[in-house]
């Protein structure tokens, strides 16, 4: 009993943490190029499945074509308020003082604004899912249950990462946004547009964004307030030291298979205390994140 | 005009309005003043600890409400007067503060904020869960607050205590501001290396920062149970701490103006967009966001030095 217990909550685990790894990766992503933690980044992931649902349910249209439309609606949502809000405010810093607190209030802000704008669309008045992807028969292995539908959820989050990988390693793109994030200065000296990275950045992470939106959606009761699940990824990040890539996916799978086991065991109540605990208990004892080498000093 | 006479002239228009406010408001215009002067005391605390010694500190709501409880249930459970309620409710604020502090003062920037956010949202599930204390999510009735010679039973007769500890509250802050301590913490805002190498114990002052915060939110909570009767944990949630985070950083980190300034503007916008209801939650975001862009050192950051002569800001400030 207790080991098929176990092995449904890995098995559940895997498919919504391969989600929230994706959505911790947006985060990192912005935080290593702009150092802003972005706190909109739930509702980024909000507005990409309200997107879809319209597209898919009203627009009749197929996953093939909601899903890059969706990723572009958010890329360029994230690019925009890069570009508008967030350059303005540190355009204005001055030299002693510390305007990060400003930025970060101003993805607050942002989340205030995705919100107010779901809200009174017809579709956000009641709770929703998405419809299912695939036509879905479970499939058995031993006595774990999974559906088609998570084999497909975790298959695209997977490929979605491993896509990200290739993008960041092997393009000149890639290799110019690495580039940026280690030191932006000297980017700039060998000729790469810092200023257009950072921007591309964000849109980038609100693409990723929109990708675990419509993954996670078909599981979850959508609602305007459903970027509450953020607080999922910050918890990933900090697994992963907010900086280490592949320790930020190591701790999305880690939550997701925590947080099934804790819903399986404990109680369904303690489910939502989870990320806070894991982030105050990582923070508290390694606070470079569980696969960080050493403390990281910064270079000025 | 100078300096001086200025100021005055705001002292005494602020006092005028304080007076006024009971003589000729409606029940609900002292009601909204209770919560500003409550706001005021929150946000200048949070503003020590962010604005002052520059720690990301994102845990204050947590401190009210062990406030709001801790004097709501001493005052449930004993009737003493509130002088006595109010104090405890800041003593277990404050120890609380002093616990946290300690693992707290060895993170910085981001890794501070996650962590004491995180705390804020662990003491936000327990107000919920922890029923045979805090009610849970039914919230906790408590009777009406005991001056020593009667009970408090409308926001009329609470006012004048609110105004006091308010004021109270703020001269402490003003003096705070110009104690070795207070130059203690903006030396460790502007380069921790730097005060430590000039026999600043860095850890001590940012633990010390922590604790008088984490008071004057346990004060706020017990001013709030002068004027409430009921408390529901989701006062103390998120929403409340991005007004109080948003009062502060519109008004102007750092600066006792601005951040009175601030709790003013963001505590009366609600009913500005009285009107507006499912736009709202929109036009918040809205102008919570130009506020940042336009004036990102906060409304008195801007408007300060242009309403106070030149000659007496510091010389950094002059340069644009």
């Amino acid at each position: 009993m207790w080991t098929l217990f176990i092995f449904q909550g890995l098995a559940g685990g895997l498919v919504t943490g391969s989600i929230y790894a994706l959505i911790a990766l947006s985060l990192v992503l912005v935080y290593k190029s702009t150092h802003v933690i972005n706190f909109a980044g739930g509702e980024f992931v909000m507005i990409a499945a309200y997107l879809a649902l319209f597209l898919l349910v009203a627009g009749g249209l197929t996953y093939w074509i909601a899903v890059p439309l969706c990723a572009a609606a958010t890329f360029l949502l994230g690019a925009v308020f890069e570009r508008v809000v967030l350059t303005r405010i540190q355009g204005r810093q001055r030299p002693g003082q510390n305007v990060l607190v400003a930025m970060v209030i101003a993805t607050v802000g942002l989340t205030y604004v995705l919100k107010g704008i779901i809200r009174p669309f017809p579709y956000a008045d009641e709770v929703r899912t998405l419809p299912p992807m695939l036509e879905s028969g479970p499939i058995f292995i031993g006595n774990v249950v999974i559906t088609r539908q998570d084999i497909a959820i975790f298959s695209i989050a997977v490929l979605s990462m491993v896509a990200l990988f290739v993008f960041f390693q092997f393009t000149p793109l890639g290799r110019a946004l690495r580039a940026t994030a280690d030191n932006p200065r000297a980017a700039a000296l060998v000729g790469i547009p810092v200023r257009r990275m950072r921007s591309f950045v964000w849109g980038l992470a609100g693409a990723l964004s929109a990708i675990a939106g419509i993954l996670i959606a078909p599981k979850v009761l959508m609602t305007p307030d459903m970027g509450g699940l953020i607080i999922l990824a910050f918890a990933a990040a900090i697994i992963g030291g907010f900086t280490n890539i592949p320790g930020v996916i190591v701790g999305g799978f880690l939550l997701g298979i925590v947080e099934n086991i804790v819903g399986l065991t404990i109680s369904t109540n303690a489910i939502s205390v989870t990320p806070f605990v894991v982030i105050i208990a990582v923070l508290l004892f390694r606070p470079q994140g569980l696969f960080g080498g050493r403390a990281e000093t910064k270079k000025v | 005009m100078t300096n001086n006479r200025l100021v005055l002239v705001f002292a005494v228009a602020i006092v005028a309005v304080l007076v006024a406010v009971p003589l000729f408001g409606s029940i609900y215009v002292v009601f909204l003043a209770n919560m500003l002067l409550m706001y005021a005391v929150l946000a200048v605390g949070l503003d020590i600890l962010l604005g002052r010694a520059g720690q990301f500190a994102f845990a204050h709501t947590a401190f009210f409400g062990i406030g709001v409880y801790t004097t709501a249930l001493i005052n449930n459970h004993t009737g003493l007067p509130f002088v006595l309620t109010i104090p405890a409710g800041a003593a277990v604020a404050a120890l609380v503060g002093v616990i946290i502090a300690l693992p707290a003062t060895r993170l910085r920037h981001l890794y501070l904020g996650l962590a004491t956010f995180a705390f804020a949202e662990v003491a936000h599930w327990v107000f919920n869960n922890w029923e045979s204390v805090t009610g849970g999510a039914n919230g906790l009735r408590f009777q009406p607050q005991n001056t020593g010679f009667g009970t408090i039973t409308n926001d009329l007769q609470a006012y004048p205590f609110v105004v006091v500890i308010a004021a109270f509250m703020i001269w402490i802050t003003r003096n705070l501001e110009r104690s070795q301590l207070g130059r203690r913490m903006e030396a460790i805002k502007e380069s921790e290396a730097a005060a430590h190498a000039s026999g600043i114990s860095v850890t001590r002052t940012k633990a010390v920062a922590f604790t008088i915060s984490a008071a004057y939110a346990g004060v706020a909570g017990g001013m709030y149970t002068l004027f409430q009767s009921y408390v529901h944990p989701d006062v103390l949630g998120f929403d409340t701490l991005v007004l109080i985070l948003s009062m502060i950083v519109i008004g102007g980190l750092g600066t006792l103006p601005g951040v009175l300034i601030g709790v003013v503007l963001l505590g009366l916008m609600p009913e500005a967009m009285r009107g507006l209801k499912v736009m709202q939650e929109l036009l918040y975001g809205v102008i919570l966001i130009a506020f940042l862009m336009f004036m990102p050192r906060g409304v008195w950051g801007f408007f300060g030095p242009l309403i106070f002569s030149r000659s007496e800001r510091k010389p950094a400030e002059d340069k644009p």
